[in-house]
């Protein structure tokens, strides 16, 4: 007892505690709910075994109902239009954002600062806006392209089928856009400036120095940037609720709001699961970019 | 003995740190720990701290064995090469952070922090921060800040290897005449052969975590225990020249050109192969006198000093005292003092 | 580096662009104090005819804004609290030592930081329910919320961890410290700014999360401000300036720290984020 004391106060038993502590907390509550979701997607889980742990085995039942669904196909349609899209204009506006604001002018980084705030607005309340910004006979999108003359007619966003899923995507670039360009606004402040300088003594011009001196040098940068976005897209899901709500008729449904409308509107917990199974496919391709492209950080 | 070494062993997983060391440090003793890097000599420093744990051995401070206790516990205080500063602490706060923690009142501890910033010239910096401080203001205040507590024993963790040159050159009599006045002991980690012999009482030369050779300096000079240890202690670096015993046992033959024979004042086995080493001052060049032609390959002089190398194989370095008396290209002859030629075993390296 | 010619030029371009982005802002605190009607003019106006403050009362009212706000209040605190308590140490022992375990610790924290909470749900959901915890819904969104952003708080504040010199831990051992008291006293103090902007950050995500309180919590009176939105927001809202109202009074705190403490926040936050 007196040893194990001891150990806590000088020695490696402070570290153990410290670590234990938080590992035993996320194993808790990440670590086991992780393995339970995938049980429960081999189980049968209906309002009267929810409470108990001993389920019917239901082997690949859940999975086979899944695909089978009608809507399956079009949501994970939805959920790489969803991904791809949002990821592709984040990453670009964010990049054209970084290196506009990369130019050292009186008040550059206070501006680019004010850019965050979509970052740490609640996506409920980012969905709201722009589910209003985006309504078809009053959304003040539509008055203004009407305005510039490039459409005749109100475009109706949310309730128009082919369009649903671009309308979340379109909030969805306005709330990643600003974290993308901060990160790659850190990896372009990394870059040495005297590399520019010797590139435009040896007469690149600006083009050609973004080419052979940015781009490469941004390599490790924007890889952790395309997996922290794929992660991110993944992970937002309150456009969806504030928004269309999946709709019309699950044209702008992706997996991660089918999953919880399967859990939490039709008391569906198994193949909620399943759902969410496959989607954690994607995830941990993701993660496994990230990780490797956090390395070079995790080595120290 | 103030501080007992005996046998220490340190393995880092597979990684032998520490073999066999073994150092007694009397009260009041000045000792340096000095070596290339990754010798070991931190690690020595670290474990006598207590901030690294040792796998064998024992570690005694006056008398009691410390091998298990923790740093608080072992009352020494040290001085590191960033001087490790609290930056959220003003400089008084520093010097009496750890009597705080003792115990001691705040007014009792801080009439011993201006006592001993009097001594160490910080009188006028007690209420600045460490980031507002000049390098050898920073170096000074963690000197006051081991001297406050009057601890068993000084470490010192290359204390002025971030200072710049002159300051160094006057820090380390500062440094010595400190641990004169306080009496106190100190162990003292250095990379720089000067420092450990110009501060140090004993100095002891480690290499991949054996101790080479400890002693006085002037010892360690004069008889160095075996090639590493001479090639490491003296500036410029002692020549070495390979050599065969003659045959009568009192002369070596060098592999220099036209082979010049040097009479040995002792015995050896005749025949042996050896390496010679000579100290640059030990050898000296005049138009006319000496044992071989040489030809002189580069001339540097700082006025007081003159530094001659020769286009010989190998290349020996020679100094002089005063102005140079030859230039580059110029051919003169070499003397070598037979007295002061030290022999090494060819394949061991050891001394003979 | 060199400043960039026409700097007035550059400042203007910069305006304009934050001006573009920074309109659903605008358009949300200007949509609020519009009657009814002119919400739905066509084309709608830029400025209102008829600025009316009293929907902010009236909404503040009729929507329980107070109730919803103090729930948001109970679940931030308590998720940051329970985040920054074992984040903390945790990420200060994955700084502190580099060997096989400290890799095997962080691969997990970087795995379990890219778990969406869409996936949590379901599970924390049936376990919270199996063990009894849905009797008290906002203690088992803070424990699902906190989980959620440990991992993010751990990466982060380990990097600031990492820049605080060893050397200075080793001398307040020297000096008389236990590991426990040289933690608190010598490398708390000193990682304690990236510890409080990583904590704020914190806070932001648990005061704005929705998806584990509409999923835990059943009761209104327990429900947080996010949830109460969603009340009346939806696909087919009509009462705009109402939803627009109670958004402004939702966000309008977070930004008011964010804007007041931006640059601590993004030099916190880009310190741990990418090397």
């Amino acid at each position: 007892m007196k040893r194990l004391f001891i150990s806590i106060s000088d020695g490696k038993g402070f570290d153990i505690l410290l670590v234990g502590l938080a590992m035993f907390f996320l194993l808790a509550l990440a670590g086991i709910p992780l393995l339970y979701n995938v049980l429960m997607s081999f189980q049968e889980v209906d309002m009267f075994t929810l409470g108990s742990f001993i389920r019917p085995w239901a082997g690949l039942d859940n999975y086979r109902y899944i695909f089978a669904q009608p809507e399956f196909w079009l949501v994970m349609k939805n959920t790489a239009l969803f991904v791809f899209c949002s990821m592709a204009g984040q990453f670009v506006l964010g990049f054209g954002l970084a290196i506009f604001f990369q130019q050292n002018f009186w008040g550059a980084s206070t501006i680019r600062g004010l850019f965050l705030v979509s970052w740490v607005m609640p996506g409920l309340v980012v969905g709201g806006i722009w589910s209003f910004i985006l309504a078809g006979d009053y959304g003040v999108l539509n008055a203004i392209l009407e305005g510039l003359g490039i459409i005749d007619e109100p475009v109706f966003w949310k309730s128009d089928p082919d369009l649903a899923i671009w309308a979340v995507i379109i909030a969805n670039i306005w709330l990643g856009l600003a974290f993308n360009m901060l990160l790659l606004s850190v990896g372009l402040a990394a870059i040495p400036r005297d590399l520019y300088e010797a590139a435009e003594l040896d007469g690149a011009t600006a083009w050609q120095r973004f080419r052979t001196i940015t781009l490469p040098m941004m390599r490790s940068t924007i890889g952790a940037v395309l997996a922290l976005g794929l992660i991110g897209t993944l992970q937002q899901f309150d456009l969806f609720p504030a928004m269309t709500e999946g709709g019309p008729a699950n044209t702008s449904s992706v997996t991660q709001y089918w999953a919880w409308q399967m859990s939490f509107k039709q008391y569906d917990f198994a193949r909620g699961a399943t759902i969410s199974m496959l989607m954690l496919v994607f995830v941990f391709m993701a993660a496994i970019v990230y990780v490797r492209s956090t390395r070079g950080e995790v080595r120290g | 003995m103030q501080i007992e070494i005996l046998n220490l062993d340190k393995h880092y997983g597979a990684y032998h740190a520490l073999r066999d060391v073994t150092v007694q440090i009397p009260k009041g003793q000045f000792v340096a720990l000095v070596g290339p890097s990754g010798c070991g000599k931190s690690t020595l420093l670290r474990s006598i701290a207590g901030l690294e744990t040792i796998t064998s051995g024992t570690l005694k401070i006056e008398g009691e064995i410390v091998n298990d206790l923790p740093p608080r516990k072992r009352d020494v205080a040290m001085v590191f090469q960033s001087y490790a500063l609290y930056p959220h602490m003003s400089v008084a706060e520093n010097m009496t952070y750890s009597l705080r923690i003792q115990g001691v009142s705040k007014a009792d501890a801080l009439k011993r922090a201006r006592e001993v910033a009097e001594v160490t010239g910080l009188t006028d910096l007690l209420d600045r921060r460490p980031r507002d401080l000049s390098g050898g203001q920073r170096q000074r205040v963690a000197m006051g800040r081991a001297i406050v507590r009057e601890p068993k024993a000084f470490l010192f963790d290359e204390p002025l290897s971030n200072l710049d040159a002159a300051l160094r050159v006057h820090m380390r009599t500062e440094v010595r005449a400190l641990h004169d006045r306080l009496g106190a002991t100190s162990v003292y980690v250095t990379h720089d052969q000067i420092e450990a012999m110009t501060m140090a009482d004993h100095v002891v030369v480690m290499r991949q975590g054996v101790i080479e050779q400890q002693g006085a300096p002037m010892e360690l000079y004069d008889r160095p225990a075996n090639k590493f240890v001479a090639g490491f202690i003296g500036s410029p670096a002692m020549n070495f020249v390979d050599g065969k015993i003659g045959e009568d046992g009192h002369s070596v033959t060098l592999a220099l050109p036209n082979t010049p024979v040097i009479p040995l004042s002792r015995k050896a086995e005749a025949g042996r192969n050896v390496t010679v080493g000579m100290r640059p001052e030990h050898l000296s060049l005049d138009a006319n006198d000496g044992q071989i032609e040489v030809a002189i390959r580069s001339v540097e002089s700082t006025g007081s000093m003159a530094y001659y190398t020769t286009r010989t194989d190998p290349e020996l370095m020679l100094v002089e005292q005063g102005r140079n008396r030859f230039r580059t290209g110029d051919t003169a002859r070499l003397r070598i003092a037979p007295e002061n030629v030290q022999l090494f075993d060819r394949k061991t390296d050891i001394a003979i | 580096m060199r400043p960039v010619k026409h700097t007035y030029l550059w400042l203007l371009a910069a305006f304009v662009f934050s001006v573009i982005y920074l309109f659903p802002l605008y358009w949300m605190y200007i949509t609020a104090i519009k009657s009814p009607s002119e919400i739905f003019a066509s084309p709608p106006t830029f400025w209102p005819n008829d600025p009316d403050l009293s929907i902010y009362p009236d909404v503040w009212e009729a929507r329980e804004v107070p109730r919803y706000m103090w729930n948001s209040l109970v679940i931030a605190f308590g998720a940051t609290g329970l985040t920054v308590v074992f984040g903390t140490g945790c990420a200060y022992v994955l700084a502190r030592y580099r060997n096989i375990w400290v890799d095997v610790g962080l691969f997990l924290v970087l795995m379990l930081q890219v778990l969406p909470a869409s996936v949590m749900v379901t599970p924390l959901f049936v376990g919270f329910n199996q063990i009894g915890l849905l009797g008290w819904p906002r203690t088992a969104v803070v424990l699902g919320v906190a989980a959620k952003s440990m991992p993010f708080f751990v990466v982060l504040v380990r990097a600031a961890f990492m820049t605080i010199p060893r050397e200075l831990e080793e001398a307040g051992l020297v000096d008389g410290n236990s590991r426990i008291g040289a933690f608190i006293w010598i490398v708390l103090p000193m990682a304690r700014n990236a510890i409080l902007v990583c904590a704020l950050l914190i806070f932001m995500q648990a005061f704005g999360e929705y998806i584990y309180s509409a999923s835990i919590i059943q009761d209104q009176k327990l429900a947080p401000a996010s949830v109460g939105l969603k009340t009346f927001l939806g696909p087919n809202s009509k009462d705009w300036n109402a939803i627009m109202a109670y958004s402004a009074m939702y966000v309008t705190p977070i930004l008011a720290i964010f804007i007041l403490l931006q640059r601590r926040i993004v030099a916190g936050l880009t310190a741990g984020a990418l090397k």
